[in-house]
């Protein structure tokens, strides 16, 4: 093929191609942003699941664990964990609070956050709400 | 630089991308089609309600529309700009109208609820044609931006490697649609 | 050294080794507490370490990104800088706010940190790679802004390559995407879709301008092949990145709460997305091969082949490995995950800021185009022993995500996620023998810098 390829128009391709997919992925957010409320559980966000939410940022709990398969691989899944627990917020807040300061000897071991009964109810509240969120039917199963 | 009739005509990066916007979209023909294999009944049933006629419509619009376009490349290898620029805005007419009506049928759909989410059906057909559509209006800027600098004088009959590659493109997005237009509203 | 404010690209390289050093002691802390669990608990946990790690990474990375900038700009716009005042300033203020951080990190528990900062003014703190304080992420800005602000500058009183245009596009686009990390909504699902716009744009969209320019910045300089050629296949290259990229950021939006269409175009595009690093594979070696000239230093010709062929495999292919929705349903936040997100940052980032600091720092120093040949010999071992061990890393931590895949998400009778870890240790202790193999090879690479001084220069 001798046509030569020009430097300006792989100059137009990249710029011509960047926009128009830049509009592409802006028109599917916009439709995801409508699609959402049927699939985020929004409206279980109630002011103690936004405290959760906040708690669990300001302990760090993603450094470790993983939340809808983000995160750390550390510890486990967490954003199933109110089922795997039996749909128990106590069965959550029981194993926050039982933690122990020194660790567990040789093994991976969480800290001791000492959270108020307030936040722990909150962090409780927020697991729960992030298990009921549409995932596509993700982790694969109970264990995540 | 001479144009010798050279294969392929327009530049050369211009076909890499071609090729690699036909891959695109062969893999989402293909993934349609897989697809399909799994769910036959529901995208039979619902491919019912799709506008064959307004389809039919749309494929004249860009046959004719390639069809200018292919004039225009003839007028500018006899040197004549006038009539290349009068081609080539004859084809961006028939790329508007194509749009027009796609928009309408989108119009429709979306009255009736329908979208992205309805089901995987109207997941592959919004998806397949709503790609195809910025793809044209994606043409039309290149004809479009073809025509300008034809008008300024650009091209001439010994040198238009620019107006052959904004054909290549035009009809390519064609081609697309021929493909598309049997394999989503009338293949059972 | 065309320019004499090329010169303040030294502390920023220098800054960066020295982060890069930190970074991998704290890796191989973590490695250890993978198979020693309670190792320096409760003092420095798991996560204390981990945002260690990650965040002198990207701090280190981002050193020599403005280290590459304030060496090539000038060069490139044929032009002093614009500020080499403020270049210093700017790096003094990035390090002294990047030290307050990590000190922060590693002195005082995070809820207090948080506390001491005035999160809960705007909270931005405990999210993974954005964990920094509020106020340390609006120094970044301030740091970026007049960063930008020099380079652009420079650029606009001389002559404009399209090397410092794509350099520059990929900065902008790199401190624009930042903004989205001081979004922090109380819908989850929200959260995340819009923290991808920070990572994956950067790391799977800008960022590879930025690669892309600085590789083609070294290639010019080194093989003396003509500009029009490699500045053209530049184009190409970063064309193809965010045409696959851009919609390819749907392969993170699989299991998140977004619909399900995405899995089908993040599937799609995002299969593509090692296409620009095959590319630039091709790209690197052809240029090498049709080069007009042998020059010098050897070493960077080494490191740059090394980017392009270790970003291909970490970046493009493991990439690929997990990336199409029936898979990464299994795979998601696995092992798997880590093996491909170490060599992906390794062979794309870690390689391309090495790549110039090779080719720079010896006129840096203020010798001639490169160092003696003992001084680089010693530095291609730094290259085999870090990459060498980089790959054995990811082989390791696939070898243990394949059987966590299976033992924790594919099979019948999945096991829970601590047993799982446990059945897979021996992967992780040859994970931490490669580790440290890799922290000789970066002992080595420093150890490059003081030997062969004497030796006479390759001119």
């Amino acid at each position: 093929m001798s046509q030569t390829f020009t430097k300006a128009m792989a100059r137009n391709i990249f710029y011509g191609g960047s926009v128009f997919f830049f509009l592409l992925f802006l028109a599917l957010t916009f439709d995801t942003n409508s699609a959402l409320p049927e699939r985020d559980n929004r409206g279980a966000i109630t002011e103690e699941v936004a405290r959760g939410k906040a708690v669990w940022e300001e302990n760090n709990c993603i450094g470790c664990h993983t939340l809808l398969g983000e995160g750390a691989y550390f510890a486990p899944e967490l954003g199933n964990v109110y089922t795997r627990f039996g749909n128990s917020t106590e069965a959550i807040k029981g194993f926050i609070q039982s933690r122990p300061k020194e660790g567990v000897p040789g093994r991976r071991s969480m800290p001791q956050f000492n959270l108020s009964e307030e936040d722990l109810n909150a962090v409780a509240e927020f697991l729960k709400y992030s298990s009921e969120i549409n995932t596509a039917n993700w982790p694969p199963n109970i264990q995540g | 630089m001479h144009d010798h009739r050279t294969y392929p005509p327009g530049d050369l990066a211009i076909w890499i991308f071609i090729l690699a916007e036909l891959l695109v979209f062969a893999i989402f023909f293909a993934a349609y089609a897989f697809t399909r294999v799994g769910h036959v009944e529901l995208f039979n049933t619902y491919q019912q309600t799709l506008d064959t006629n307004a389809a039919l419509a749309n494929t004249l619009a860009l046959i004719t529309s390639s069809y200018f376009v292919m004039r225009a490349v003839a007028a500018i290898r006899e040197d004549n700009i006038k009539h290349c620029v009068r081609w080539l805005i004859a084809a961006i007419v028939m790329g508007l109208l194509f749009l027009l009506i796609k928009s309408a049928e989108y119009a429709q759909h979306y009255s009736h609820g329908i979208n992205l989410r309805t089901n995987i059906f109207y997941m592959f057909y919004l998806s397949l044609t709503f790609f195809h559509f910025m793809h044209v209006i994606m043409g039309m800027v290149i004809l479009a931006s073809v025509a300008f600098m034809a008008r300024r004088g650009k091209y001439s009959a010994a040198d238009h490697t620019g107006v052959h590659t904004g054909a290549s493109y035009w009809h390519m997005v064609d081609m697309v649609w021929l493909i598309l237009f049997p394999l989503v509203y009338v293949m059972r | 050294m065309k320019y004499q404010s090329q010169a303040v690209a030294k502390p920023y390289f220098v800054a960066a080794i020295g982060l890069f050093v930190g970074q991998i002691l704290f890796g191989v802390i973590l490695g250890l507490q993978y198979v020693i669990g309670d190792f320096l608990f409760p003092e420095i946990p798991f996560n204390v370490a981990r945002m260690v790690h990650t965040n002198l990474l990207i701090v280190w990375l981002l050193f020599g990104f403005m280290g590459a900038s304030y060496y090539l700009v000038p060069e490139e716009s044929e032009t002093e800088l614009f500020s080499p005042k403020l270049a210093l300033i700017t790096f003094w203020v990035f390090l002294v706010a990047g030290a307050l951080t990590v000190l922060g990190y590693l002195l005082v528990p995070y809820a207090t940190l948080a506390e001491m900062t005035g999160n809960s003014l705007l909270p931005t703190m405990g999210r993974e790679f954005l964990e920094q304080p509020t106020i340390t992420k609006i120094g970044i800005v301030i740091v970026a802004l007049a960063f930008i602000f020099n380079i652009g500058m420079t650029v606009l009183k001389g002559r404009k390559t399209v090397v410092s245009l794509v350099l520059l596009i990929g900065l902008v686009g790199l401190a624009v995407f930042f903004l989205f990390s001081f979004y922090n909504p109380d819908n989850l699902v929200l959260d995340k879709y819009y923290w991808w716009w920070v990572v994956h744009l950067w790391v799977e969209g800008v960022w590879e301008l930025i690669l892309g320019s600085i590789l083609a910045f070294v290639l010019i300089k080194t093989t003396g092949v003509d500009r029009e050629v490699i500045e053209k296949w530049l184009y190409v290259i970063i064309a193809l990145a965010l045409i696959t990229g851009i919609i390819g950021t749907g392969h993170h939006y699989y299991w998140i709460g977004a619909p399900e269409y995405w899995q089908w175009w993040g599937s799609i595009f995002s299969a593509l997305e090692p296409l620009p690093f095959f590319m630039m594979t091709v790209f690197a070696f052809n240029m090498v091969n049709r080069r007009r000239r042998n020059h010098p230093n050897q070493a960077a010709v080494l490191w740059a082949l090394g980017t392009a062929v270790m970003a291909f495999l970490g970046a493009g292919v493991w990439g690929f490995m997990h990336t199409l929705a029936p898979i990464n349903y299994y795979t998601h936040g696995t092992q798997i995950t880590a093996a491909h997100g170490h060599m992906a940052f390794y062979g794309a980032y870690v390689m391309i800021v090495l790549t110039m600091i090779s080719y720079a720092m010896p006129m840096l120093r203020g010798r001639d185009a490169a160092n003696s040949g003992m001084s680089q010999v010693v530095e291609m071992w730094s290259f085999w022993l870090m990459t060498v061990s980089m790959v054995f890393i990811t082989l390791f931590l696939t070898g243990a995500g394949v059987l966590q895949t299976y033992l924790q998400r594919y099979t019948d009778d999945p096991m829970p996620f601590m047993v799982v870890q446990e059945k897979i240790e021996i992967f992780y202790w040859m994970r931490e023998v490669a580790g440290v193999v890799f922290l000789l090879g970066l002992f080595v690479y420093i150890a490059s810098f003081f030997i062969g001084g004497k030796e006479p220069e390759e001119a």
